[in-house]
């Protein structure tokens, strides 16, 4: 009878361990470039980010993905020229991808490799550190991706002859939740 | 509240399939997997031309599992797969996702299905929504979520070349706007400083007629610097946000001004030429005039400096 029992447990429980693969889902994002030039420090900011993790076999895939002109900087003549030097109409979407292992969720930092496909380009960034905190069932993601210009062939844009500087550092501030 | 993905997909899978599809399950002797098959074809376009960089996606009907593959430069794909039958997914930019629901691979022979997508923009109508296009429907994917998992379609990633071409010429426009605009300020300053010597008791010909040379040229450089950005493209849907607004408001004060001061300093100038003391309208000259360089050094300061 017992043995009957057990038996009957391991069927019943063998679907949770080969069970349907866990779900993340992006319920907050703020993205956030600076730019720096001799006359003006920009920011232009973006909270349309849409993101999804799947993971299978503990590892989990994320994608997340922005429309390039969904980045306000509170300037929209300075949002257009910035479309157009990073050739937003003809790429309009900022997609990244990463790959994590299912249990990083529950440290405080994580460091991960970033694909990220921006202006025509698709750029490699390793070992990113964002800083991890989990409250209730979400879990905030910070960190900044350390983009530069010429990583993705962009020409500087000019104001008064004067390039802005190469780096354009993208804070990145998510909440994740799982699904 | 939200529904079994899954059975949704299915019941969806009806509207994704493209009438052009053509599926042709030809028997082939090409090299197989061992312990299993084969599936491979062609992704073509409605002018038989063939389609790179389509992503083909193979789900078994009887487990579930997925595999994702690309098409190469000639629009062919290959997949290694487990004996069984498989329906096989076609998405690409700019056309329609073509869904196959059935295709045997077997031992013996490798299945090829091939498809014919449909132009996104063949009927003018965007794609039904589907339940997997809701952001926070979970996704039908066991591997890497997709864009379109995350209820971004097709048409919203592609690339708009005449946008950009529009966006591109803007820009050139207004780089040459600012430039005219920077040079124009080197005579409108020196037009400035010509006419304390050309308006007061003790003035000569010489020192107006130097003042009006300036003034002209400070005038044609600043309708050229105006040109440009009149005639710059507009992007439609954008909505006038930040210093540019009071860069765009100043000019109703220095477009005016502009016009106003060199008939006003027409005015002025013959009547100091005949020997008379400016009077009248022509009095006007020096106050439009020093509105009218405030307001376009303001213009210029506005979009420069971050007040």
């Amino acid at each position: 009878m017992r043995k009957k029992i057990l038996i009957a447990f391991v069927l019943l429980a063998l679907p949770a361990f080969g069970g349907p693969d866990s779900q993340w889902v992006l319920e907050q994002c703020t993205l956030t470039y600076h730019v720096s030039h001799p006359l003006h420090q920009s920011e232009g900011v973006s909270h349309a980010a849409r993101g999804k993790g799947i993971c299978h076999d503990g590892q989990c895939d994320f994608l997340i993905a922005v429309a390039v002109k969904s980045f306000d900087s509170g300037d929209s003549n300075r949002d257009l020229h910035m479309i157009q030097v990073t050739r937003g109409a003809q790429f309009p979407m900022v997609t990244v991808r990463t790959r994590l292992p299912e249990s990083s969720s529950t440290s405080t930092t994580v460091h991960a490799d970033l694909e990220i496909q921006f202006a025509g380009q698709t750029v490699q960034y390793k070992q990113v550190a964002f800083e991890l905190t989990t409250q209730g069932n979400q879990t905030r993601i910070s960190g900044t991706i350390p983009a530069t210009l010429s990583d993705f062939k962009i020409d500087p844009p000019t104001l008064l002859a004067m390039p802005v500087k190469n780096e354009m550092p993208v804070r990145v501030d998510m909440t994740w939740h799982p699904q | 509240m939200l529904k079994n993905p899954s059975s949704n997909w299915r019941n969806d899978v009806p509207c994704l399939v493209v009438v052009c599809v053509l599926i042709t399950l030809v028997p082939s002797v090409a090299a197989q997997a061992p312990g299993g098959g084969a599936l491979m074809g062609k992704i073509t376009d409605p002018f038989d031309a063939v389609v790179a960089n389509a992503t083909v996606t193979a789900t078994s009907v009887e487990t579930g599992q997925a595999q994702t593959t690309i098409t190469g430069k000639d629009g062919a794909y290959r997949f290694d797969l487990p004996l069984g039958n498989y329906r096989v997914k076609v998405e690409a930019a700019g056309f329609k996702a073509a869904e196959i629901p059935s295709a045997m691979v077997n031992a013996t022979q490798t299945a090829v299905v091939n498809a014919k997508l449909e132009s996104e923009q063949s009927d003018g109508k965007p794609a039904p929504p589907t339940q997997e296009n809701l952001p926070n429907a979970p996704s039908s994917s066991k591997t890497a979520p997709t864009l379109e998992d995350l209820g971004i379609t097709p048409a919203q990633t592609q690339g708009n070349a005449q946008e950009q071409a529009r966006l591109d010429k803007r820009t050139h426009m207004l780089k040459v706007h600012q430039r005219l605009g920077l040079i124009t300020l080197g005579p409108l300053i020196a037009t400035f400083i010509t006419s304390a010597n050309a308006g007061g008791k003790n003035t000569s010909n010489t020192d107006r007629t130097v003042h009006l040379v300036l003034g002209a040229v400070s005038g044609d450089l600043y309708f050229m610097t105006a040109y440009y950005a009149i005639r710059a493209p507009r992007i439609s849907g954008t909505e006038t946000r930040g210093p540019i607004r009071l860069h765009k408001a100043l000019a109703w004060i220095h477009g005016p001004g502009m016009i106003l001061t060199p008939i006003l300093g027409a005015l002025a100038y013959n009547q100091k030429n005949n020997g008379e003391k400016v009077h009248g309208i022509a009095q006007a000259h020096g106050p439009v005039a020093i509105v009218t360089g405030a307001a376009f050094g303001l213009a210029v300061a506005s979009v420069s400096l971050k007040f």
